[in-house]
């Protein structure tokens, strides 16, 4: 009875809003964060600083919805120099949200501090190619690179929010804990009004915005640690939009006011298999273990269907890279079996795999606790190794002690962990000899010089061949063992429309369209 | 009393405290594992040098050791790793978040635990008395965060009647109904086992004085009910009851994190777990210290306190 | 050691307990579901015999049936065997971590009353410091830093909770020192130590024991609580705690996972708790 009630007084209310404010903003989007964010783009490592950084601080271009980079501060740009120089032309519209201009100046500014570690920048890696940026006049800005690099534009579009140079210039990033904290002052859609320490981060629209006007009055972010009270507060509607894991549907499926949606999410989980440790150093070795692994099972049973079948480490939300047309390798343990033969395992009396030397397939798989989707998966690949005869021991670990400890000094035999990417195919860093993210050790010579040149390649049909030569390697050579692409499970309010068909790292470039009736 | 029986007390606590910070110095920085933010595999070897010099990690244990101690002793506790703010400062902004919540939930505690200890414990072995025994004893052993869950999926999500977390709906910050609508959940939860606690200690100091002679005597003379209760009892089992409430203390503080956690409460409770899983180090021997020090000086207070409520303890000191 | 004569003046309390005891209902109805308790967790297997591991995704969420009797969990794992083997799991913190608190408590609190002056400071401001410090919050501390598993949580429960019970046995040591007894048994020619030893510890006996009993039933909490941060027993290992918590993320589509291991912990806390009162208000001289 009361429900009903309100229900229709609620209506009343809706109606009434809508007639009086045809155009003007309303509404508050409510989001989760599982604590206070790092209000500035440079030095956010976490994913909740990174979402509300998407929304405070515009970069030079944004992400479509085809993950191709777009104009955003910048209305255009040229690439000359076979690669190496890319000049931008900036707005000249743009006010920060204290009022003073953004120029060239700005750009030049957080440049130099994202490529310089002592600011405590987190995007050093991302944008090591920098050789120099200057501000050729108070709209232009022009990057030299110091040698191509194909992701670059990709990137700036990722986490490299441009920052107030009036505010920050003279000392480290990680120093200026008033900004980063409480008073950040950005160029987006939505600027910061009030920060509740410990408890919610509120914005306001911005009516000087230089895009589309925001249709949202404003945004809160709330910390909310706990997932399951995330959904409760999803269901009671203190929020509007949670990202979940698959486990928490069955909780949301029924209902009414909530929709699930599937958003690409450009990741890959997979095990990590040291190829310093002989085990695992022969290809074959690799091979058998894609055979051996029901993937389809985990995809099924663990992500309740919410991922792709993987064929290589290029997650299919690359639409333009990845190659459809490769034979995915399905579940087929009698095949592991002989390849491992080949590789010179064979079962013994028990079962268990054993080399010439009777010495037993035995070693221990790591993967970090408390989060239930990748323990149990972590779970399905032991029992699956078991079936060929392998002898696993599963061990879950606290995160930073298994990054710290055993993945970075390589002290491990296999991990169970995944990859974001930024939208674009670039993996030199992750499957290339020697390289910083490199943590299994993979070496291929061949690989090498794909990656390298998938890096430098410009042109996009020349890119597409060579990552799906690198995707038919992955196949017979695994650098790791890709257990699925898990699909982003965003589970929002039905009331809240306008949202693009991203994940939501990219949707938030795009806040000034989200609306709630 | 005397005021070298106090400056030893006084002393004490301070050897207590030291005690503490060198425990919890070599504990967290001996263990395997390090701050979280140096638990991204994406970090290149460049970036985890810059973070390990920025944070002064990169230097020998016993350098680390010694500028910290001497930090402290000036009264910096430095700055937190996952803040980046100084860690008093921290501190004192969720500090009173936690004394709402706490505050509430021990006036809670007593408002419902005093009366029903002191009625069940006039009255053992009946009825009522067997009664609030059982149903405080579900309270204790109920986990938290089953409660806390199960309280939020009905009062939030089926009934909607109360907010399901946080301290303030945003942008009502500083409205006192809102509060109090957004405080009821988490204290209750706090409570409930706090309640079971005092209730039986309440019910066995009652049922222990009430049998002793001066309580007859008082009841012979004609002494109302009320005034019996209040006066003679209530009085008379005030020690035990006060101690039990000290030993409260460590867990209303610190101990709310699993509570806090629940309900997204931003306090103490929740930054001890941001810090012990976040290791931030600087955060986590700033908590430690600060909660050392709040029930070394209550108990201190107690000590105090005795005296006044217990003639015979003033004559022994 | 020799074998001890039987002692009457120091086994006749502890029968006159027991007879007491047997005339408290809810002391002998809880000792009797606790041995059922255990029974389940620790024969239960040898009887029941099924795969706590055995991940088959097409019993998800499955009801009771013959091949379940309880029903399936989230990774179509018996959810019967998972209670019983998580019991013993369970039980095994709360009589372990106890063990290593009377281990400790009766050590230091021996020590420190034994030796008096500079150790017996040293040792009780050890104590405060400990006692200072929220004991869940060092726990949890610890387990991040140190990972957690059965033998840590043992420890880390264990040695977070002693404090009480030293301050007693150091109370009860001071005492028995001054007492004639002692004096007697010296001159008998017996090692201070060992007199202390027979005389102190049977007058802590009682209180030990009713410590012990509430003290298993707060290890087991503490034990499910560590568990939703993510610190307690890992996976895939079961224990009633970690069951729990996996359970809440089903509360609104399958209630009952949270149920089973939730009423176990319920009722072993309640049973434990309602023991240790019946054994207290036996052990007390003007009890009735």
């Amino acid at each position: 009875m009361p429900r009903r009630l309100f229900s229709v007084g609620l209506l009343t209310l809706s109606f009434a809003l809508t007639l009086s404010s045809a155009q003007a903003q309303s509404g508050t989007l409510k989001l989760p964060l599982i604590n206070d964010p790092i209000m500035n783009p440079v030095i956010a490592p976490d994913l909740g600083s990174v979402l509300i950084n998407k929304v405070i601080f515009p970069g030079l271009v944004r992400p479509n919805e085809d993950l191709l980079p777009e104009p955003d501060l910048a209305k255009s740009w040229t690439i000359t120099g076979g690669g190496l120089v890319y000049t931008f032309t900036l707005r000249n519209d743009v006010k920060w949200h204290d009022g003073k201009p953004f120029t060239a100046a700005d750009v030049v500014f957080t440049f130099k501090a994202a490529t310089d570690p002592k600011s405590g920048s987190r995007l050093v890696s991302d944008f090591s190619s920098i050789k120099d940026v200057v501000a050729v006049n108070p709209t232009t800005v022009r990057f030299t690179l110091s040698r191509p690099f194909a992701p670059f534009l990709t990137l700036l579009g990722h986490n490299a929010g441009i920052l107030p140079k009036h505010l920050l210039d003279g000392k480290p990033l990680n120093d200026a804990t008033a900004f980063n904290r409480s008073t950040p002052i950005g160029t987006g859609p939505f600027k910061v009004t009030r920060v509740v320490p410990g408890a919610s981060i509120t914005l306001e629209a911005n009516k000087d915005y230089y895009g589309t006007k925001p249709k949202l009055a404003g945004m809160v972010f709330k910390v909310v640690p706990d997932i399951n009270t995330q959904v409760a507060q999803l269901r009671s509607g203190e929020l509007d939009w949670v990202n979940v894991e698959p486990n928490s549907i069955a909780s949301l499926q029924n209902d009414p006011n909530i929709t699930l949606k599937q958003a690409n999410a450009v990741q890959h989980f997979l095990v990590f298999f040291n190829q310093k440790n002989p085990l695992f150093a022969p290809a074959k070795v690799r091979e058998s273990m894609q055979y051996a692994v029901n993937r389809k099972a985990i995809i099924d049973g663990v992500l309740k269907g919410y991922a792709d079948y993987p064929t290589g480490t290029l997650p299919t939300a690359l639409k333009k890279y990845y190659d459809k047309t490769i034979k995915p390798v399905q579940y087929d343990p009698a095949r592991a079996k002989q390849l491992l033969a080949e590789a010179g395992w064979k079962p013994d009396a028990k079962g268990q795999l054993v080399n010439a030397r009777g010495e037993p397939f035995k070693f221990t798989l790591i993967v970090d606790r408390g989060n239930p989707s990748r323990e149990q998966a972590a779970l399905a690949v032991q029992q699956d190794l078991k079936k060929v005869g392998m002898d696993v021991t599963l061990q879950p670990l606290e995160f930073a002690t298994l990054v710290r400890d055993y993945l970075i000094p390589g002290k491990y035999d296999a991990n169970l962990i995944w990859w974001t990417t930024p939208p674009d195919p670039d993996q030199y860093s992750y499957y290339a000899t020697g390289q910083d993210n490199n943590n299994a050790f993979f070496s291929s010579p061949r690989a090498d010089d794909l990656l390298k040149r998938g890096r430098e390649t410009a042109d996009v049909a020349q890119r597409q061949k060579i990552y799906n030569e690198f995707q038919r390697l992955e196949m017979t050579n695994p650098p790791v063992l890709v257990l699925y692409y898990p699909k982003e499970l965003q589970a929002i309010r039905k009331n809240l429309s306008g949202v693009p068909d991203l994940g939501i790292r990219d949707a938030l470039r795009h806040s000034e369209d989200f609306q709630l009736k | 009393m005397t005021l070298s029986y106090l400056l030893r007390r006084v002393f004490h606590a301070l050897i207590v405290l030291v005690m503490v910070g060198i425990i919890t110095f070599f504990v967290v920085r001996l263990a395997p594992g390090g701050p979280s933010l140096l638990a991204d595999p994406k970090l290149s070897s460049v970036e985890r040098q810059a973070i390990e010099q920025r944070l002064g990690l990169n230097e020998p244990l016993p350098v680390q050791f010694t500028k910290w101690a001497g930090q402290t002793a000036r009264g910096n506790l430095g700055n937190s790793f996952l803040y980046g703010a100084p860690t008093v400062q921290i501190i004192m902004t969720r500090l009173p978040n936690t004394l709402i919540l706490a505050g509430t939930s021990l006036l809670l505690t007593l408002a419902v635990a005093l009366p029903l200890g002191l009625a069940s414990g006039m009255r053992p072995g009946s009825v009522f008395d067997r009664i609030t025994s059982t149903v405080s004893l579900v309270f204790i052993a109920v986990p938290v965060f089953w409660f806390g869950l199960l309280l939020i999926i009905l009062f939030a999500v089926t009934w909607r009647i109360l907010p399901a977390g946080g301290m303030n709906t945003a942008g009502q910050e500083g409205s006192f109904p809102d509060l109090l609508r957004h405080l009821i959940l988490p204290a209750v939860v706090l409570s409930a086992a706090s309640i079971a606690e005092i209730l039986r200690y309440t019910r066995s100091s009652t049922r222990t004085v009430s049998t002793q002679d001066y309580v007859r005597t008082a009841r012979a003379k004609g002494v109302g009910q009320w005034a019996l209760r209040s006066r003679h009892i209530l009085r008379n089992a005030a020690i035990p009851i006060l101690t039990a409430v000290g030993l409260q203390l460590p867990r209303l503080i610190g101990g709310a994190a699993i509570t806090e956690t629940i309900f997204g409460w931003p306090g103490m409770g929740r930054l001890s777990v941001e810090a012990a899983l976040g290791r931030d180090y600087p955060l986590i021997m700033g908590i430690t210290l600060f909660v050392a020090l709040a029930v070394v000086t209550f108990n201190l207070l107690i000590d105090l306190m005795y005296p006044w409520l217990d003639p015979r303890v003033r004559a022994e000191a | 050691m020799q074998q001890t004569v039987p002692q009457p003046v120091a086994l006749s309390p502890a029968r006159r307990s027991a007879r007491r005891l047997r005339r408290n209902p809810s002391a002998v109805w809880s000792l009797a579901v606790l041995l059922l308790i255990v029974a389940f967790a620790l024969l239960g297997p040898l009887v029941y015999r099924a795969s706590p591991e055995t991940i088959d995704f097409a019993q998800q969420f499955a009801g009771p049936s013959w091949g379940h009797p309880l029903g399936a969990d989230e990774n179509g794992r018996d959810v019967l065997i998972r209670l019983m083997l998580g019991g013993r799991v369970s039980l095994a913190v709360g009589f372990f971590a106890v063990a290593v608190s009377l281990v400790f408590g009766v050590l230091i609190g021996g020590l420190s009353g034994f030796f008096r002056g500079w150790a017996d400071s040293v040792l009780m401001r050890f104590t405060d410091g400990m006692l200072a410090i929220p004991g869940f919050f060092i726990s949890l501390l610890a387990l991040t830093f140190f990972g957690a598993g059965l033998t840590q949580l043992v420890l880390v429960i264990g040695l977070t909770s002693w404090m009480g019970l030293a301050r007693l046995v150091r109370g009860e040591v001071l005492r028995e020192r001054e007492e004639l007894s002692v004096e007697a048994a010296r001159a008998l020619g017996a090692s201070e130590l060992r007199v202390l030893w027979r005389h102190v510890l049977p007058q802590v006996y009682p209180t030990m024991i009713v410590n012990a009993t509430i003290g298993i039933s707060f290890a087991i909490l503490t034990e499910s609580a560590l568990s939703f941060l993510g610190v307690g027993i890992q996976p895939p290992d079961a224990s009633w705690g970690n069951m729990l918590t996996g359970a809440q993320n089903y509360m609104y589509s399958s209630p009952w996972l949270a149920v089973y291991p939730g009423a176990l912990i319920l009722i072993t806390v309640v049973a434990f708790n309602l023991l240790g009162d019946g054994l207290r208000d036996a052990s007390d001289p003007q009890g009735r």
